[in-house]
């Protein structure tokens, strides 16, 4: 056990020799960081919804975790309950299936509240549109305050998303 | 051979033909569908892979017609039993489970009624939302149809009655960054008693798009059934198509194919490490297989733009060449993951506390992996091969050393150890390919489909058998997609796996099997 433990510690130290600081994502977190110290108390809460996408938008969400852009840093947490979120973001092109979904977790979310939309197909169903299964999109349905474009964006679009988001509401 | 494998059968079929070079279409009426799929499924241990229904009413048919597609590895064969059905079929979901899904979503799709069937609930169109009349594959049926937005019925869930046992009701919405699914468990104490799974709420409509287009235009809608399968997808697509038109592609093209087929399955798997991982609180090594996975992900963005490869295949062959500078990239970043790999994978495997989560968790037995079909890791790891690398060999698998290895304890642990050798005959293939990378063409000019054919079209993405099965009209245009992605045949099989677990045990047994939502739902 000892020896385990010696070994870890030892062996442990390695990841952190590796670059893995992308300078982008330190521009832009750091300005993002700031708005969220003054105006969220330094936590900005961000509730996921996938209204019906290719999984390929929850992969790259799931990425703004992982240690290059680890954006719990900045103040950005995704949490488990819309009602403590302040923020919802939307990825998918809504299906018929999750609407009412969607849209009770859309009003669970305390007002004030702003809507992400992430991804082509949360705009107006993208590559799906038109399908009987879909609404093509939450255009329409629900407010948005910033739509993050790409298919799927890649994870510093989505960060730069955000910070666009809370410039132009704040 | 082929006399000597149907000889036991022979007074049941009308006849056999071949479609495709290794398509065998026995031709059977409906009276004895049940003797002949009991005889491939029970006697001759094939694997059921796709059921496809057709609309045949508008043409000299006059009828739908329900094509079994089994699978049959031992010679290489794919069995497709046709069936022509007016209104209703016999369900033989009480002998072959695996049908199950299949037969009730033939019922919402076409409005074909499966007599005698275990349990004839609606499964893709919720009756929340859909009336019951619509059915949304038959040809009468325009896919921008939308019935009225309103309450049509209610769905009856299974229950589970006794002293002390409550419901756990989860989803559709989850708490973490995953997909929409629903999750039932009845429970007395800890223990599962039951879990039943709701799906299809990401049903978006994929096969009906696809109807009336031509063969080229599909391919963005292909590549976004599952995002992160968006290889193995495109990949069966094509070869359905490239069937079709009898199109040959150059040698460097197959070579550069098995090339992102590998790099996607690679990926995928160090993701499904990382969250096993993660969600037995080894977390150091979870983050560094993050670190790992984006790595591949930088490296894909730098081989085609674009971290997903999404637009790397196409009709005939490829759009990106494989130059010098990009095998040294690709074998540098190599180097650097197998080293971190292991180094992470040693240390788990020398952690007792760590073992002992997966260890005996989430077990499926043999016997359900066999009745459900199930394909893939989920199948190798409950000691069932399952590979089509290797039992229907395409591009050059066939002359590629990998293990493709089989585990017997069927736990979370034998699939957790089933992705650690998928991953090493991963790096190990595509080392092989790269040595070996040919000169030449990476495209040519696919000749056109022929008019009024059917074919099927497959791959292995990391999940298991990826299966497309395509018809194309009189004009060339797709007349019938069908999509079969490998979590379809594998979702049913997590209510076996967490019987008798508890529910805190949940999350790592989802993991560990990794379904795909967006693929089943279609």
């Amino acid at each position: 056990m000892f020896r385990l433990i010696k070994e870890r510690l030892k062996e442990g130290l390695k990841p952190e020799k590796i670059e893995i600081k992308d300078e982008n994502i330190e521009i832009l977190g750091n300005e993002l960081k700031d708005i969220i110290d003054k105006y969220f108390n330094g936590s900005f809460t961000i509730r996921e919804v996938d209204s019906g996408s290719c999984n390929a938008c929850e992969y790259e969400i799931s990425a703004l975790s992982n240690p290059y852009y680890d954006v719990e840093r900045f103040g950005i947490k995704f949490v488990a309950s819309p009602k403590h979120a302040d923020a919802i973001l939307i990825t998918g092109c809504l299906t018929r299936n999750m609407y009412e979904a969607v849209m009770k977790a859309y009003e669970n979310v305390p007002h004030p509240k702003f809507v992400i939309a992430v991804g082509d197909c949360t705009l107006d169903g993208g590559v799906f549109k038109g399908s009987y299964g879909i609404m093509d999109g939450i255009n329409g349905k629900i407010p948005v305050d910033v739509w993050i474009k790409g298919c799927p964006p890649e994870p510093i679009d989505i960060i730069s998303g955000i910070l666009k988001l809370l410039k132009s509401k704040i | 051979m082929i006399e000597e494998v149907l000889s036991p059968i022979k007074d049941y079929i009308k006849g056999y033909r071949f479609n495709q070079n290794n398509q065998l279409v026995l031709e059977v009426s409906d009276f004895n569908l049940a003797n002949v799929s009991s005889y491939l499924f029970r006697d001759l241990d094939c694997d059921l892979v796709t059921v496809v229904a057709t609309d045949d009413r508008f043409t000299e048919d006059e009828c739908f017609t329900l094509r079994y597609i089994y699978s049959y590895p031992k010679k290489n064969l794919f069995f497709i039993i046709e069936n022509k059905v007016k209104s209703e079929f016999n369900s033989l979901s009480n002998n072959i489970p695996a049908l199950n899904w299949y037969e009730r979503e033939i019922k919402d799709m076409f409005g074909l009624i499966p007599l005698n069937h275990p349990d004839p609930r609606p499964l893709v169109l919720f009756p929340e939302n859909f009336p019951s009349n619509v059915h949304p594959l038959r040809k009468d049926f325009n896919v921008s149809d939308r019935p009225n937005f309103k309450n049509y019925g209610k769905y009856e869930y299974k229950s589970v009655e006794g002293e002390g046992v409550f419901n756990i009701l989860v989803g559709p919405i989850h708490a973490s960054i995953i997909e929409p699914g629903h999750f039932r468990f009845s429970l007395a104490g800890e223990h599962i008693l039951q879990l039943e799974i709701r799906h299809f709420w990401k049903h978006r409509g994929i096969e009906k798009l696809a109807e009336g287009k031509k063969p080229e235009d599909v391919i963005d809608l292909v590549s976004k059934i599952s995002g992160d399968h968006t290889v193995a997808h495109t990949l069966a697509y094509l070869q359905a198509i490239e069937n079709l038109s009898n199109t040959k592609i150059p040698l460097k093209a197959k070579y550069i194919r098995v090339l992102f087929l590998e790099l996607e399955r690679l990926m995928c798997n160090i993701n499904d490490v990382a969250w096993l991982f993660q969600d037995v609180a080894y977390s150091f090594g979870a983050q560094g297989m993050f670190i790992l996975k984006e790595e591949l992900m930088r490296l894909n963005k730098t081989l085609s733009r674009n971290r997903f490869n999404k637009n790397v295949l196409t009709i005939g062959g490829v759009n990106l060449d494989i130059d010098k500078e990009k095998v040294g990239s690709i074998i540098d970043k190599l180097s650097y993951i197998t080293e971190k790999y292991f180094f992470y994978k040693n240390i788990l495997l020398s952690s007792a506390s760590i073992l002992d989560r997966f260890e005996t968790t989430g077990r499926i037995k043999y016997e359900t992996v066999k009745d459900l079909s199930c394909v893939g890791y989920i199948a190798r790891s409950s000691n069932r091969h399952s590979d089509m690398r290797k039992q229907h060999p395409f591009l050059i698998y066939d002359k590629l050393a990998f293990s493709s290895q089989t585990f017997e304890e069927g736990d979370c642990f034998a699939r957790l150890m089933c992705r650690f050798a998928d991953i090493e005959d991963s790096i190990s293939i595509i080392k092989e390919i790269l040595s070996d990378l040919p000169d030449g063409e990476i495209y040519t000019q696919p000749n056109p489909v022929v008019p009024n054919s059917w074919t099927i079209g497959y791959s292995e993405g990391q999940r298991g058998s990826t299966v497309h099965f395509v018809k194309v009209d009189k004009d060339g245009n797709i007349d019938r997609l069908k999509v079969r992605d490998p979590s379809f045949n594998n979702w049913q099989a997590i209510q076996f796996a967490v019987l008798g677990d508890i529910v805190a045990d949940f999350p790592l047994v989802n993991k560990s099997l990794n379904l795909s939502y967006a693929g089943n739902d279609l």
